[in-house]
């Protein structure tokens, strides 16, 4: 076995000793933590390029940990579809990370800075795990680590709203991780196997012998990672959460973390359950219907918020709405567009966060009504706001358009227009709130009032990049749909 | 008939489920952060009693074999996936207790009920 051979499990090894290694660098040459960091996520990133292409060349990679082979070992899995997400998470939080180095100064006291690292370098170590697992016991350790890092890099700010928000983001999503658990219990009384694509096997000859066993895990998994993903009556935690932590923070939970346990769902859906659950009881029709009242709820609460962020978070719980649609419809053009919506909405939004960060940043400010005339003193800052709400709402010439077309086509195609129709009137009710913001701060007669203090180029050149990746999303979209088109094929 | 002596025969699952359901509406219900960390074990607990009753054997001996023995083993593991569950319960709760110091320490209270009335006077 060559060196290469280990890269699904070096992705997360690296990370995961980055964090470890990063506080101890803070204490010792303050200096070299930030650019450490990035380059374990640079080359975490090369890793996923490799496997990308590998994968693309020689189909799915699978990799035993500790060369045990399953079903006793862990087992690791690359398809294009995982090492799809793999990518996203990678990517993004490298992106994110680079915002967060100055954003962070401002954010949080000295000494907790290299801390905040580590809890960074944890939650994306574990996302990119929970993203290659194979094995569903490895996923609960691995979800319970994303759930303490996310929910610290929250409280790391110690302020009354934060710890707060903190904790009841904690105490649901261990209720979360609770029903995951007692979810794997039952199917594992089943079958007496854990791997996933064992499972798949056994479950289907086994649904006839327990099917009661079946039926309550699979309603617990729905509810674990509805929890977990924001998904409609869910999702009360999210709005304090997302909304009271750290800009980046903010931006790394709207934009990835919520969309992983939508994609660990997707997992389970087709690649635990087999064909024949899913035909036999309604599981992909009530996550349809919860994602279509998600999408208009999520944007009728964000219409109704006065601060900036909150409006931002709220609006998450509409957009995570449309990832659950994809695998509601059950189709292969809807999981197309909801993987597509994964992308770009991890995009947008974090883009977005980090355009709230910056305003914050410059001029204090997050009431939605003081932002009036802000256009003329950041330009380029409303400009990337103008980019992300363009591509929210769904404007031609934007990644946000693609994913909503494909969801539409696929509700056309098995014949239910009237999801069409929701999907249209939560995309004017996403203009209806994004739209207001934009003209107020370019239109307004009168200057912005408040003082403000320069934007480093740094934090601008960030919001530059996340524009152009918006723009080329909704025109050049065809090498990602080709992508998914070859992984979801697998699945029909 | 059949779903009760089903139940009665397998009792040991349903006290783990009444646990589970016990340590849920605990968690969702009561005010007192103190009480729906309490709860949050009593649920996780009641999960590894269920993982660790999955896997005995009626009679079975502990798992280590010996030459030329016939005995019936009991899995070994639920035992060692649950010692991992154990762990992360006690880092969640440690984490979770620190949050509610570090609440009291502003608020004075422990009540989630007293926090908003003291956030809505303010």
């Amino acid at each position: 076995m060559g060196f290469a051979d280990h890269y699904p499990a070096l992705i997360v090894v690296v990370l995961f000793i980055a964090a470890f290694l990063s506080p101890l660098l803070f204490r010792w040459v303050e200096k070299a933590a930030a650019p450490f960091l990035i380059a374990a996520l640079g080359s975490a990133l090369y890793m996923t390029v490799i496997l990308l292409v590998e994968v693309q060349k020689s189909g799915p990679v699978l990799y035993h940990m500790g060369g045990w082979p399953p079903p006793w070992g862990i087992e690791f899995r690359v398809d294009p579809l995982r090492v799809f997400m793999l990518l996203i998470v990678i990517s993004v939080s490298l992106w994110i990370f680079i915002y967060a180095v100055r954003d962070l100064k401002h954010e949080l006291k000295k000494e907790v800075t290299g801390w905040y690292y580590t809890l960074y370098a944890l939650l994306v170590g574990s996302m990119a795990g929970i993203a290659l697992t194979n094995d569903l016991f490895n996923l609960f350790v691995l979800m319970e680590i994303c759930a303490i890092s996310a929910c610290a890099i929250i409280s790391i700010k110690e302020e009354r709203e934060c710890l707060e928000a903190s904790f009841k983001y904690l105490i649901l999503s261990a209720m979360g991780t609770g029903c995951f658990l007692l979810g794997v219990a039952m199917l594992y009384m089943a079958t007496g196997y854990l791997n996933y694509s064992f499972l798949q096997l056994e479950l289907a000859e086994t649904l006839t012998l327990y099917p009661r066993n079946i039926f309550a895990a699979a309603a617990l998994f729905i509810v674990a990672f509805g929890t977990k993903a924001a998904l409609f009556p869910l999702h009360v935690w999210l709005p304090d959460a997302h909304a009271s932590a750290p800009s980046p923070s903010s931006a790394m939970l709207s934009g990835l973390v919520i969309k992983i346990y939508a994609f660990a769902l997707f997992l389970i859906f087709y690649q635990v359950f087999p064909r024949e659950l899913l035909d036999l009881i309604p599981l992909n029709e009530i996550i349809l219907w919860l994602a279509s009242l998600g999408v208009m709820f999520g944007s009728i609460y964000a219409m109704l918020q006065t601060d900036l962020k909150k409006m931002l978070a709220y609006s998450s719980i509409g957009q995570i709405g449309y990832i659950f649609m994809g695998i509601g419809f059950d189709h292969n053009l809807a999981l197309i567009g909801g993987f597509y919506h994964i992308m770009v909405h991890a995009v947008t939004k974090a883009l977005l966060f980090m355009t709230a960060g910056i305003i914050i940043y410059s001029t204090g400010v997050r009431q939605i009504k003081d932002l009036a005339g802000i256009g003329r003193v950041l330009p380029l800052t409303m400009l990337a706001f103008t980019i992300g709400s363009a591509s929210m709402i769904g404007i031609p010439g934007t990644g946000g358009l693609i994913s909503k077309w494909y969801l539409s086509l696929s509700a056309l195609e098995i014949g239910r227009p009237f999801f069409v129709l929701i999907i249209l009137a939560s995309s004017l009710l996403n203009a209806i709130y994004y739209m207001p913001i934009v003209i107020n701060a370019f239109m307004h007669q009168e200057d912005f009032k408040t003082e403000t203090k320069p934007v480093p180029r740094f934090m601008l050149g960030t919001l530059v990049a996340g524009m152009l990746f918006i723009v080329l999303a909704g025109i050049f979209s065809k090498p990602v749909v080709t992508l998914l088109e070859q992984g979801v094929a697998s699945l029909f | 008939m059949d779903l009760l002596s089903g139940i009665i025969n397998n009792y040991y699952y349903m006290v783990a489920i009444i646990l589970f359901v016990i340590g849920m509406y605990t968690m969702l219900t009561h005010a007192n952060m103190i009480k729906k960390v309490i709860a949050m074990n009593i649920m996780d607990t009641s999960v590894f009693l269920l993982f660790v009753a999955i896997g005995y054997t009626y009679g079975g001996q502990p798992p280590i074999i010996k030459e030329g023995s016939e005995a019936i083993y009991v899995n070994p593991l639920p035992g060692a996936l649950i010692l991992t569950g154990i762990v992360v319960a006690v880092s969640v709760t440690a984490y979770a207790l620190s949050l509610i110091v570090k609440i009291y320490r502003y608020y004075g209270t422990c009540d989630y009920d007293e926090i908003c009335e003291i956030r809505s006077q303010e």
